[in-house]
Protein backbone atom coordinates (compact mmCIF):
# COMPACT_ATOMS: atom_id res chain seq x y z
CA UNK A 1 0.00 0.00 0.00
CA UNK A 2 1.03 3.65 -0.10
CA UNK A 3 2.95 3.20 3.78
CA UNK A 4 5.67 0.96 3.32
CA UNK A 5 6.35 1.60 6.71
CA UNK A 6 9.62 -0.34 6.79
CA UNK A 7 8.39 -2.63 9.96
CA UNK A 8 11.04 -4.81 11.39
CA UNK A 9 8.83 -7.59 12.83
CA UNK A 10 11.90 -9.97 13.29
CA UNK A 11 11.85 -9.01 17.06
CA UNK A 12 8.14 -9.09 17.10
CA UNK A 13 8.27 -12.64 15.38
CA UNK A 14 11.05 -13.88 17.52
CA UNK A 15 9.32 -12.76 20.88
CA UNK A 16 6.22 -14.46 19.56
CA UNK A 17 8.28 -18.04 18.38
CA UNK A 18 9.28 -18.22 21.90
CA UNK A 19 6.05 -18.56 23.63
CA UNK A 20 3.60 -19.39 20.92
CA UNK A 21 3.13 -22.91 22.14
CA UNK A 22 2.10 -21.88 25.25
CA UNK A 23 -0.20 -19.43 24.38
CA UNK A 24 -1.91 -21.52 21.58
CA UNK A 25 -2.10 -24.13 24.19
CA UNK A 26 -4.08 -21.67 26.39
CA UNK A 27 -6.82 -21.31 23.54
CA UNK A 28 -8.83 -24.47 23.23
CA UNK A 29 -11.51 -22.79 21.12
CA UNK A 30 -10.75 -23.97 17.63
CA UNK A 31 -14.10 -23.52 15.98
CA UNK A 32 -13.33 -19.52 15.96
CA UNK A 33 -10.49 -17.27 14.87
CA UNK A 34 -10.63 -13.82 15.78
CA UNK A 35 -8.58 -12.62 12.66
CA UNK A 36 -9.00 -15.48 9.83
CA UNK A 37 -12.09 -16.16 9.33
CA UNK A 38 -14.94 -15.67 8.16
CA UNK A 39 -12.88 -12.86 6.15
CA UNK A 40 -9.15 -13.99 5.93
CA UNK A 41 -6.49 -10.82 6.44
CA UNK A 42 -4.98 -12.72 2.96
CA UNK A 43 -8.20 -11.17 1.05
CA UNK A 44 -7.68 -7.49 1.92
CA UNK A 45 -7.24 -5.43 -0.98
CA UNK A 46 -3.45 -3.86 -1.10
CA UNK A 47 -5.29 -0.33 -0.80
CA UNK A 48 -6.46 -1.40 2.56
CA UNK A 49 -3.68 -2.93 3.96
CA UNK A 50 -2.80 0.74 5.15
CA UNK A 51 -5.93 0.91 7.01
CA UNK A 52 -6.50 -2.68 8.57
CA UNK A 53 -2.75 -2.66 9.59
CA UNK A 54 -3.55 0.72 11.59
CA UNK A 55 -6.40 -0.20 13.22
CA UNK A 56 -5.22 -3.84 13.96
CA UNK A 57 -1.71 -2.40 15.85
CA UNK A 58 -4.04 -0.30 18.03
CA UNK A 59 -6.56 -3.33 18.36
CA UNK A 60 -3.65 -5.45 19.83
CA UNK A 61 -2.24 -2.52 21.86
CA UNK A 62 -5.64 -1.36 22.91
CA UNK A 63 -7.27 -4.36 23.98
CA UNK A 64 -5.43 -7.72 23.76
CA UNK A 65 -2.05 -6.95 25.60
CA UNK A 66 -3.37 -5.73 28.72
CA UNK A 67 -5.75 -8.99 29.00
CA UNK A 68 -2.52 -11.77 28.61
CA UNK A 69 -1.05 -11.18 32.04
CA UNK A 70 -0.37 -14.84 33.08
CA UNK A 71 1.59 -16.60 35.68
CA UNK A 72 4.45 -17.38 33.70
CA UNK A 73 7.22 -14.50 33.84
CA UNK A 74 8.58 -15.67 30.71
CA UNK A 75 5.50 -15.59 28.79
CA UNK A 76 5.01 -12.13 31.00
CA UNK A 77 8.16 -10.28 29.39
CA UNK A 78 8.16 -11.68 25.85
CA UNK A 79 4.31 -9.81 25.94
CA UNK A 80 6.06 -7.21 26.94
CA UNK A 81 8.76 -7.24 24.72
CA UNK A 82 6.23 -7.69 21.44
CA UNK A 83 3.62 -4.79 23.21
CA UNK A 84 6.50 -2.18 23.35
CA UNK A 85 7.51 -3.33 19.96
CA UNK A 86 3.94 -2.79 18.67
CA UNK A 87 4.34 0.54 20.09
CA UNK A 88 7.22 1.43 17.85
CA UNK A 89 6.01 0.19 15.07
CA UNK A 90 2.60 1.90 15.52
CA UNK A 91 4.53 5.44 15.55
CA UNK A 92 6.24 4.67 12.35
CA UNK A 93 3.17 4.31 10.69
CA UNK A 94 1.65 7.27 13.05
CA UNK A 95 4.06 9.50 11.05
CA UNK A 96 2.89 8.11 7.48
CA UNK A 97 -0.82 8.63 8.48
CA UNK A 98 -0.42 12.05 9.32
CA UNK A 99 0.77 12.69 5.80
CA UNK A 100 -2.76 11.10 4.28
CA UNK A 101 -1.53 8.22 3.05
CA UNK A 102 -3.34 5.68 4.77
CA UNK A 103 -7.14 6.18 4.23
CA UNK A 104 -9.98 3.72 5.36
CA UNK A 105 -12.31 2.66 2.58
CA UNK A 106 -15.99 0.66 3.66
CA UNK A 107 -14.41 -2.61 3.08
CA UNK A 108 -11.64 -2.11 5.26
CA UNK A 109 -13.54 -1.06 8.04
CA UNK A 110 -16.44 -3.85 7.42
CA UNK A 111 -13.37 -5.73 7.98
CA UNK A 112 -12.17 -4.83 10.99
CA UNK A 113 -15.98 -4.12 12.46
CA UNK A 114 -15.57 -8.11 12.22
CA UNK A 115 -12.38 -8.84 14.13
CA UNK A 116 -14.31 -6.64 16.54
CA UNK A 117 -17.41 -8.84 16.35
CA UNK A 118 -14.85 -12.17 17.03
CA UNK A 119 -13.46 -10.33 19.67
CA UNK A 120 -16.61 -9.75 21.70
CA UNK A 121 -17.63 -13.12 20.96
CA UNK A 122 -15.49 -14.39 23.83
CA UNK A 123 -14.96 -13.17 26.95
CA UNK A 124 -11.94 -11.10 27.23
CA UNK A 125 -9.49 -13.11 28.61
CA UNK A 126 -10.07 -15.66 26.13
CA UNK A 127 -10.50 -13.34 23.52
CA UNK A 128 -7.69 -11.52 24.09
CA UNK A 129 -5.23 -14.82 24.34
CA UNK A 130 -6.93 -16.08 21.54
CA UNK A 131 -6.00 -13.11 19.66
CA UNK A 132 -2.06 -13.22 21.14
CA UNK A 133 -2.16 -16.80 20.17
CA UNK A 134 -3.06 -15.35 16.30
CA UNK A 135 -0.21 -13.08 16.24
CA UNK A 136 1.73 -15.31 13.37
CA UNK A 137 -1.29 -14.99 11.51
CA UNK A 138 -1.30 -11.25 11.66
CA UNK A 139 3.18 -10.84 11.48
CA UNK A 140 2.49 -13.32 7.88
CA UNK A 141 -0.16 -10.93 6.30
CA UNK A 142 1.84 -8.09 7.15
CA UNK A 143 5.36 -9.31 6.36
CA UNK A 144 3.34 -10.64 2.62
CA UNK A 145 4.84 -7.53 0.50
CA UNK B 1 30.09 6.09 47.85
CA UNK B 2 30.12 3.09 49.34
CA UNK B 3 27.37 2.80 52.35
CA UNK B 4 28.79 0.82 55.42
CA UNK B 5 26.50 0.27 57.91
CA UNK B 6 25.21 -2.02 61.09
CA UNK B 7 23.49 -5.23 61.19
CA UNK B 8 20.01 -3.59 62.27
CA UNK B 9 19.42 -0.67 60.06
CA UNK B 10 17.18 -0.43 57.13
CA UNK B 11 18.35 -1.47 53.91
CA UNK B 12 19.96 1.75 51.80
CA UNK B 13 18.97 1.83 48.27
CA UNK B 14 21.40 0.87 45.43
CA UNK B 15 22.67 3.88 44.40
CA UNK B 16 25.04 5.73 41.11
CA UNK B 17 22.64 3.35 38.81
CA UNK B 18 24.02 3.82 34.90
CA UNK B 19 23.26 1.50 32.19
CA UNK B 20 26.45 0.30 29.99
CA UNK B 21 25.04 -0.23 26.11
CA UNK B 22 27.00 -0.82 23.29
CA UNK B 23 26.18 -2.61 20.01
CA UNK B 24 22.94 -3.88 21.50
CA UNK B 25 23.92 -5.27 24.78
CA UNK B 26 22.37 -3.38 27.58
CA UNK B 27 23.83 -3.71 30.76
CA UNK B 28 22.51 -1.92 34.09
CA UNK B 29 24.96 -1.63 36.57
CA UNK B 30 25.28 0.46 40.54
CA UNK B 31 27.11 0.34 43.33
CA UNK B 32 27.22 -2.19 45.95
CA UNK B 33 25.54 -1.65 49.25
CA UNK B 34 27.96 -3.36 52.08
CA UNK B 35 26.52 -4.69 55.40
CA UNK B 36 29.23 -6.00 57.48
CA UNK B 37 28.78 -9.85 57.82
CA UNK B 38 26.29 -10.70 55.13
CA UNK B 39 25.73 -10.94 51.52
CA UNK B 40 23.39 -8.48 50.06
CA UNK B 41 21.31 -9.09 46.72
CA UNK B 42 19.46 -7.37 44.34
CA UNK B 43 16.42 -7.39 42.22
CA UNK B 44 16.46 -5.67 38.93
CA UNK B 45 12.36 -4.70 37.02
CA UNK B 46 12.42 -3.24 34.27
CA UNK B 47 9.09 -0.54 32.82
CA UNK B 48 8.51 -0.23 29.28
CA UNK B 49 6.44 2.75 27.54
CA UNK B 50 3.71 -0.21 27.11
CA UNK B 51 3.67 -0.69 30.47
CA UNK B 52 3.54 3.02 31.49
CA UNK B 53 0.79 4.04 29.22
CA UNK B 54 -1.64 1.22 28.97
CA UNK B 55 -0.15 -1.52 31.66
CA UNK B 56 -1.24 0.20 34.99
CA UNK B 57 2.49 1.44 35.03
CA UNK B 58 3.26 -1.96 36.47
CA UNK B 59 6.83 -3.33 36.56
CA UNK B 60 8.52 -6.37 35.07
CA UNK B 61 11.21 -8.60 37.41
CA UNK B 62 13.66 -9.42 34.58
CA UNK B 63 14.97 -12.96 33.47
CA UNK B 64 18.79 -12.82 34.37
CA UNK B 65 18.80 -10.40 37.69
CA UNK B 66 16.67 -11.59 40.48
CA UNK B 67 18.17 -11.69 44.07
CA UNK B 68 21.77 -11.68 42.07
CA UNK B 69 25.10 -10.93 44.21
CA UNK B 70 26.30 -8.88 41.09
CA UNK B 71 25.79 -5.13 40.81
CA UNK B 72 25.63 -5.71 36.87
CA UNK B 73 22.37 -6.87 35.02
CA UNK B 74 22.27 -8.45 31.27
CA UNK B 75 19.02 -6.46 30.17
CA UNK B 76 19.69 -7.52 26.92
CA UNK B 77 17.15 -10.10 26.79
CA UNK B 78 14.34 -7.89 28.46
CA UNK B 79 14.72 -4.69 26.79
CA UNK B 80 14.42 -5.28 22.80
CA UNK B 81 11.55 -2.51 21.66
CA UNK B 82 13.24 0.52 20.82
CA UNK B 83 11.14 2.51 23.30
CA UNK B 84 11.68 4.24 26.52
CA UNK B 85 12.26 2.49 29.13
CA UNK B 86 12.30 2.54 33.06
CA UNK B 87 14.73 0.27 35.20
CA UNK B 88 15.40 0.08 38.85
CA UNK B 89 16.93 -2.18 41.36
CA UNK B 90 16.65 -2.87 45.49
CA UNK B 91 18.50 -4.73 47.31
CA UNK B 92 18.12 -7.75 49.59
CA UNK B 93 19.21 -9.48 52.92
CA UNK B 94 17.56 -12.01 54.15
CA UNK B 95 13.85 -11.17 54.68
CA UNK B 96 14.67 -7.48 54.19
CA UNK B 97 14.66 -5.37 51.39
CA UNK B 98 15.73 -1.73 50.42
CA UNK B 99 13.73 1.12 48.58
CA UNK B 100 13.98 0.79 44.72
CA UNK B 101 17.25 2.76 43.24
CA UNK B 102 16.10 4.26 39.82
CA UNK B 103 17.39 4.77 37.10
CA UNK B 104 17.46 8.51 36.27
CA UNK B 105 15.76 9.09 33.16
CA UNK B 106 14.51 7.08 30.66
CA UNK B 107 16.70 4.41 28.55
CA UNK B 108 15.80 3.60 25.49
CA UNK B 109 17.60 1.18 23.26
CA UNK B 110 17.58 3.40 20.02
CA UNK B 111 20.27 5.27 21.80
CA UNK B 112 22.68 1.97 21.86
CA UNK B 113 26.51 3.22 20.54
CA UNK B 114 27.13 1.17 17.62
CA UNK B 115 31.13 0.74 16.76
CA UNK B 116 32.46 -0.42 13.94
CA UNK B 117 32.86 -4.11 13.13
CA UNK B 118 35.96 -5.70 13.41
CA UNK B 119 36.68 -6.56 10.05
CA UNK B 120 39.94 -8.69 7.83
CA UNK B 121 40.17 -7.82 4.24
CA UNK B 122 41.77 -11.15 2.31
CA UNK B 123 42.82 -11.17 -1.53
CA UNK B 124 43.24 -14.73 -2.68
CA UNK B 125 44.11 -14.76 -6.45
CA UNK B 126 41.98 -12.52 -8.22
CA UNK B 127 39.51 -12.36 -5.62
CA UNK B 128 38.56 -9.68 -3.02
CA UNK B 129 37.15 -10.83 0.17
CA UNK B 130 36.73 -10.06 4.11
CA UNK B 131 36.04 -11.70 7.33
CA UNK B 132 33.74 -9.86 9.55
CA UNK B 133 33.28 -10.18 13.07
CA UNK B 134 29.69 -12.10 13.91
CA UNK B 135 27.62 -9.54 16.40
CA UNK B 136 24.19 -10.87 16.09
CA UNK B 137 21.23 -11.44 14.38
CA UNK B 138 20.24 -7.83 14.50
CA UNK B 139 23.12 -6.82 12.36
CA UNK B 140 23.78 -6.37 8.98
CA UNK B 141 26.68 -4.56 6.77
CA UNK B 142 27.38 -1.93 4.82
CA UNK B 143 30.84 -2.83 2.86
CA UNK B 144 32.47 -0.53 0.67
CA UNK B 145 35.57 -1.63 -1.75
CA UNK B 146 37.19 0.33 -4.02
CA UNK B 147 40.41 0.44 -6.52
CA UNK B 148 43.14 2.61 -5.01
CA UNK B 149 43.15 6.05 -6.38
CA UNK B 150 39.28 5.25 -8.22
CA UNK B 151 37.26 6.36 -4.95
CA UNK B 152 34.85 8.13 -6.83
CA UNK B 153 33.83 4.45 -8.20
CA UNK B 154 33.51 2.59 -4.62
CA UNK B 155 31.17 -0.20 -4.87
CA UNK B 156 28.67 -1.26 -1.68
CA UNK B 157 27.86 -5.01 -0.94
CA UNK B 158 25.15 -5.36 2.47
CA UNK B 159 26.07 -8.12 4.07
CA UNK B 160 23.14 -10.10 6.09
CA UNK B 161 24.44 -13.02 7.33
CA UNK B 162 27.86 -13.09 8.65
CA UNK B 163 29.64 -16.69 7.47
CA UNK B 164 33.37 -16.66 7.80
CA UNK B 165 34.76 -15.43 4.60
CA UNK B 166 32.17 -13.75 2.45
CA UNK B 167 33.40 -12.68 -1.52
CA UNK B 168 33.31 -9.34 -2.27
CA UNK B 169 34.52 -9.05 -6.06
CA UNK B 170 36.96 -9.84 -9.14
CA UNK B 171 40.27 -7.88 -8.77
CA UNK B 172 42.60 -6.69 -12.11
CA UNK B 173 45.85 -8.07 -11.34
CA UNK B 174 48.36 -6.15 -9.96
CA UNK B 175 46.33 -3.40 -8.12
CA UNK B 176 45.65 -2.06 -4.94
CA UNK B 177 42.26 -2.62 -3.45
CA UNK B 178 40.63 -0.92 -0.27
CA UNK B 179 37.33 -1.88 1.91
CA UNK B 180 35.84 -0.36 4.86
CA UNK B 181 32.54 -1.26 6.97
CA UNK B 182 29.81 0.10 8.79
CA UNK B 183 27.01 -1.94 10.91
CA UNK B 184 23.64 -1.02 10.38
CA UNK B 185 21.00 -2.49 13.10
CA UNK B 186 17.41 -2.27 10.97
CA UNK B 187 15.25 -2.43 14.27
CA UNK B 188 16.46 1.01 15.53
CA UNK B 189 17.02 2.18 11.89
CA UNK B 190 20.74 3.47 13.06
CA UNK B 191 24.44 2.83 11.64
CA UNK B 192 27.73 2.51 12.87
CA UNK B 193 30.81 4.67 11.94
CA UNK B 194 33.14 2.83 9.50
CA UNK B 195 35.86 1.12 10.53
CA UNK B 196 39.45 1.64 9.28
CA UNK B 197 40.31 1.47 5.79
CA UNK B 198 42.42 -1.80 4.91
CA UNK B 199 44.15 -2.13 1.69
CA UNK B 200 45.08 -5.42 -0.04
CA UNK B 201 47.19 -5.83 -3.21
CA UNK B 202 46.02 -8.57 -5.99
CA UNK B 203 48.75 -11.07 -7.53
CA UNK B 204 49.93 -9.79 -11.32
CA UNK C 1 -23.63 -46.03 15.63
CA UNK C 2 -22.84 -45.00 20.21
CA UNK C 3 -19.64 -43.89 21.07
CA UNK C 4 -17.52 -47.41 21.84
CA UNK C 5 -16.27 -47.45 25.69
CA UNK C 6 -13.00 -45.34 25.07
CA UNK C 7 -10.07 -46.87 27.87
CA UNK C 8 -7.57 -47.53 25.23
CA UNK C 9 -4.79 -46.06 25.95
CA UNK C 10 -4.47 -42.31 23.54
CA UNK C 11 -1.92 -42.44 21.05
CA UNK C 12 1.14 -40.61 21.70
CA UNK C 13 3.20 -37.62 20.33
CA UNK C 14 0.87 -36.73 17.79
CA UNK C 15 2.33 -33.73 15.09
CA UNK C 16 3.05 -32.59 11.74
CA UNK C 17 6.05 -33.06 9.74
CA UNK C 18 6.04 -30.85 7.38
CA UNK C 19 8.90 -30.75 4.29
CA UNK C 20 8.47 -28.12 1.41
CA UNK C 21 4.87 -28.23 2.61
CA UNK C 22 4.81 -31.91 2.07
CA UNK C 23 2.30 -32.08 5.83
CA UNK C 24 2.26 -35.59 6.83
CA UNK C 25 0.43 -36.29 10.49
CA UNK C 26 2.56 -38.65 12.44
CA UNK C 27 1.85 -40.07 16.04
CA UNK C 28 3.19 -43.07 18.11
CA UNK C 29 1.31 -46.03 18.97
CA UNK C 30 -0.70 -46.34 22.41
CA UNK C 31 1.66 -47.56 24.90
CA UNK C 32 1.69 -51.41 25.68
CA UNK C 33 -0.92 -51.81 22.87
CA UNK C 34 1.18 -54.12 20.51
CA UNK C 35 -0.35 -55.17 16.97
CA UNK C 36 -3.28 -55.23 15.63
CA UNK C 37 -4.38 -51.12 16.61
CA UNK C 38 -6.28 -49.71 13.88
CA UNK C 39 -6.81 -45.20 13.54
CA UNK C 40 -9.40 -42.77 12.22
CA UNK C 41 -7.53 -39.34 11.34
CA UNK C 42 -9.79 -35.99 11.30
CA UNK C 43 -8.20 -32.45 10.93
CA UNK C 44 -9.95 -28.75 10.60
CA UNK C 45 -9.01 -25.62 9.02
CA UNK C 46 -8.65 -23.19 12.41
CA UNK C 47 -10.99 -20.99 13.17
CA UNK C 48 -13.42 -23.35 10.90
CA UNK C 49 -16.72 -24.74 13.11
CA UNK C 50 -16.35 -28.21 11.96
CA UNK C 51 -13.47 -31.37 12.22
CA UNK C 52 -13.30 -33.70 8.67
CA UNK C 53 -12.66 -36.91 8.42
CA UNK C 54 -9.60 -38.57 6.11
CA UNK C 55 -11.22 -41.31 4.46
CA UNK C 56 -8.05 -42.60 3.18
CA UNK C 57 -6.77 -42.98 6.50
CA UNK C 58 -9.58 -45.00 8.30
CA UNK C 59 -9.16 -48.07 10.13
CA UNK C 60 -5.71 -47.85 8.95
CA UNK C 61 -2.68 -49.58 11.35
CA UNK C 62 0.42 -47.33 10.28
CA UNK C 63 1.42 -44.37 12.34
CA UNK C 64 1.17 -41.63 9.90
CA UNK C 65 -0.93 -39.98 7.58
CA UNK C 66 -0.58 -38.02 4.56
CA UNK C 67 -2.44 -34.68 4.99
CA UNK C 68 -0.85 -32.31 2.23
CA UNK C 69 -3.62 -32.15 0.42
CA UNK C 70 -5.89 -31.02 2.90
CA UNK C 71 -3.80 -28.54 4.50
CA UNK C 72 -2.28 -26.91 1.09
CA UNK C 73 -3.54 -23.51 1.59
CA UNK C 74 -0.75 -22.33 3.47
CA UNK C 75 -2.53 -18.80 4.59
CA UNK C 76 -4.82 -20.87 6.76
CA UNK C 77 -3.42 -23.00 9.79
CA UNK C 78 -4.69 -26.61 10.92
CA UNK C 79 -4.85 -29.06 13.85
CA UNK C 80 -5.59 -32.99 13.21
CA UNK C 81 -6.25 -35.27 15.79
CA UNK C 82 -6.14 -39.33 16.12
CA UNK C 83 -8.18 -41.59 17.55
CA UNK C 84 -6.65 -45.40 17.91
CA UNK C 85 -9.24 -48.57 18.01
CA UNK C 86 -8.23 -52.58 19.62
CA UNK C 87 -10.41 -55.33 20.31
CA UNK C 88 -13.67 -52.74 20.68
CA UNK C 89 -12.01 -50.44 22.78
CA UNK C 90 -11.06 -46.77 21.59
CA UNK C 91 -8.93 -44.12 22.92
CA UNK C 92 -9.99 -40.39 23.14
CA UNK C 93 -9.24 -38.54 20.17
CA UNK C 94 -5.59 -36.97 20.97
CA UNK C 95 -4.82 -33.31 18.56
CA UNK C 96 -1.45 -32.13 17.41
CA UNK C 97 -0.57 -28.53 18.17
CA UNK C 98 -1.98 -25.59 15.69
CA UNK C 99 -0.14 -25.83 12.82
CA UNK C 100 0.99 -23.20 10.53
CA UNK C 101 1.82 -24.56 7.04
CA UNK C 102 4.08 -21.32 6.16
CA UNK C 103 6.17 -21.46 9.47
CA UNK C 104 6.66 -24.71 10.31
CA UNK C 105 7.77 -26.33 7.52
CA UNK C 106 11.42 -27.22 6.77
CA UNK C 107 13.09 -26.64 3.37
CA UNK C 108 15.06 -28.90 1.72
CA UNK C 109 18.52 -27.63 0.80
CA UNK C 110 18.79 -26.36 -2.88
CA UNK C 111 19.79 -28.50 -6.14
CA UNK C 112 23.21 -27.44 -7.25
CA UNK C 113 24.77 -28.02 -11.07
CA UNK C 114 28.05 -26.84 -11.23
CA UNK C 115 29.97 -26.67 -14.83
CA UNK C 116 33.17 -25.45 -15.66
CA UNK C 117 36.04 -23.49 -17.83
CA UNK C 118 39.73 -23.46 -17.54
CA UNK C 119 39.44 -20.16 -15.10
CA UNK C 120 35.63 -20.37 -13.65
CA UNK C 121 32.69 -22.10 -12.66
CA UNK C 122 29.49 -21.60 -12.74
CA UNK C 123 26.75 -22.66 -10.96
CA UNK C 124 22.71 -22.80 -11.27
CA UNK C 125 20.77 -23.30 -8.44
CA UNK C 126 17.18 -24.69 -8.04
CA UNK C 127 15.26 -24.41 -5.15
CA UNK C 128 12.84 -27.29 -4.00
CA UNK C 129 9.81 -27.83 -5.47
CA UNK C 130 5.94 -27.04 -2.96
CA UNK C 131 4.52 -30.24 -2.46
CA UNK C 132 1.77 -30.70 -5.49
CA UNK C 133 -1.41 -32.63 -5.75
CA UNK C 134 -0.21 -34.79 -8.67
CA UNK C 135 3.01 -34.97 -11.00
CA UNK C 136 0.91 -33.36 -13.68
CA UNK C 137 -0.18 -30.86 -11.17
CA UNK C 138 1.21 -27.02 -11.95
CA UNK C 139 4.82 -26.99 -9.88
CA UNK C 140 4.92 -23.95 -7.57
CA UNK C 141 8.59 -23.07 -6.48
CA UNK C 142 9.06 -21.95 -2.83
CA UNK C 143 10.32 -18.94 -4.47
CA UNK C 144 6.52 -18.07 -5.10
CA UNK C 145 5.65 -18.96 -1.26
CA UNK C 146 8.66 -16.56 0.06
CA UNK C 147 9.36 -14.00 -2.24
CA UNK C 148 12.57 -13.00 0.28
CA UNK C 149 14.06 -16.19 -0.70
CA UNK C 150 18.19 -16.22 -1.01
CA UNK C 151 20.72 -18.44 -1.19
CA UNK C 152 24.09 -18.93 0.51
CA UNK C 153 26.38 -20.26 -1.40
CA UNK C 154 29.94 -21.54 -0.18
CA UNK C 155 32.81 -22.45 -2.61
CA UNK C 156 36.04 -24.60 -1.24
CA UNK C 157 39.24 -24.34 -3.04
CA UNK C 158 39.91 -28.02 -2.52
CA UNK C 159 43.97 -26.48 -2.96
CA UNK C 160 44.36 -24.24 -0.68
CA UNK C 161 41.27 -25.18 1.70
CA UNK C 162 39.97 -21.77 1.75
CA UNK C 163 36.28 -21.19 1.38
CA UNK C 164 34.19 -18.24 -0.08
CA UNK C 165 30.76 -17.52 1.09
CA UNK C 166 28.02 -15.46 -1.78
CA UNK C 167 24.59 -14.31 -0.83
CA UNK C 168 22.73 -14.20 -3.55
CA UNK C 169 18.92 -13.39 -4.92
CA UNK C 170 19.28 -14.95 -8.10
CA UNK C 171 19.77 -18.34 -8.61
CA UNK C 172 23.06 -18.24 -11.22
CA UNK C 173 26.70 -17.73 -9.92
CA UNK C 174 29.89 -17.36 -11.51
CA UNK C 175 32.99 -17.57 -10.11
CA UNK C 176 35.37 -16.07 -12.67
CA UNK C 177 39.06 -15.48 -12.39
CA UNK C 178 39.83 -19.07 -10.42
CA UNK C 179 43.17 -20.78 -10.78
CA UNK C 180 43.34 -23.75 -13.89
CA UNK C 181 43.63 -27.24 -12.92
CA UNK C 182 42.12 -26.89 -9.63
CA UNK C 183 39.06 -28.59 -7.65
CA UNK C 184 36.60 -26.60 -6.11
CA UNK C 185 33.30 -28.03 -3.50
CA UNK C 186 30.23 -26.09 -3.73
CA UNK C 187 27.10 -26.58 -1.48
CA UNK C 188 24.42 -23.94 -1.04
CA UNK C 189 21.68 -23.88 1.10
CA UNK C 190 18.21 -21.83 1.37
CA UNK C 191 17.69 -18.46 3.52
CA UNK C 192 14.67 -16.69 3.99
CA UNK C 193 14.44 -13.86 6.32
CA UNK C 194 10.22 -13.35 6.54
CA UNK C 195 9.64 -15.80 8.18
CA UNK C 196 12.85 -16.94 9.52
CA UNK C 197 13.64 -20.44 7.60
CA UNK C 198 16.70 -22.05 6.33
CA UNK C 199 17.48 -25.45 4.70
CA UNK C 200 20.81 -27.11 5.46
CA UNK C 201 23.55 -27.01 3.31
CA UNK C 202 23.00 -29.32 0.29
CA UNK C 203 25.98 -31.79 -0.27
CA UNK C 204 29.57 -30.77 -2.15
CA UNK C 205 29.46 -31.05 -5.54
CA UNK C 206 32.93 -30.86 -7.20
CA UNK C 207 34.61 -29.91 -9.81
CA UNK C 208 37.75 -29.14 -11.49
CA UNK C 209 38.73 -26.38 -13.44
CA UNK C 210 40.24 -27.09 -16.73
CA UNK C 211 43.95 -27.62 -17.30
CA UNK C 212 45.73 -24.08 -18.71
CA UNK C 213 46.11 -25.10 -22.56
CA UNK C 214 48.41 -22.18 -22.63
CA UNK C 215 50.49 -24.18 -20.23
CA UNK C 216 50.09 -27.12 -21.94
CA UNK C 217 51.51 -25.64 -25.77
CA UNK C 218 54.57 -24.43 -23.96
CA UNK C 219 55.89 -27.53 -22.90
CA UNK C 220 55.11 -29.26 -26.08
Amino acid sequence: GPCRVPMTMTEIRAGFTAIKAKIQARDPIRTLSILSHPHSLHKVKSSDRCCITHHLLNFYVDKVFRHCKTEDSFINRKISSIANSFLSVRRKLEQCREQNKCTCGQESTEKFNQVLANYEGLNVTSAAMKSLGELDILLDWMEKS
Amino acid sequence: LLEILGEDTWLPAPQNISMLSTNMKHFLTWNPVIIQGETVRYSVEFQGEYERDYGNESWIPTWECSLITATVCNLTEDISAPVPYNLRVRAHVGLRRSEWGTLKGFFNPLTTSLTPPLMKVIADGYHLLVELEDMGPAFQFCVLYWKKGQESRMQQKVVKEVRSVVHLDIMEPGADYCVKAQTHVEVINRSSSFSQTQCVRTQG
Amino acid sequence: SGELYCSLPNPRNVHFESINMKNILHWSAPEGTGDGVLYKVKYSVYGVGKWIRKPECKNINRTWCDLSNETSDYEEQYYASVKAFLNGMCSDWMETTRFNPLTDTKIDPPMVSVSSTEKSISIILTAPEVWKRSPEGESVSLLQVYPGLQYNVSVLNKKTKKRWFFSISNNTLVVPWLEPGTAYCVSAQIHVTTPLLHSGFSKEYCIATLQDKTADEAIK
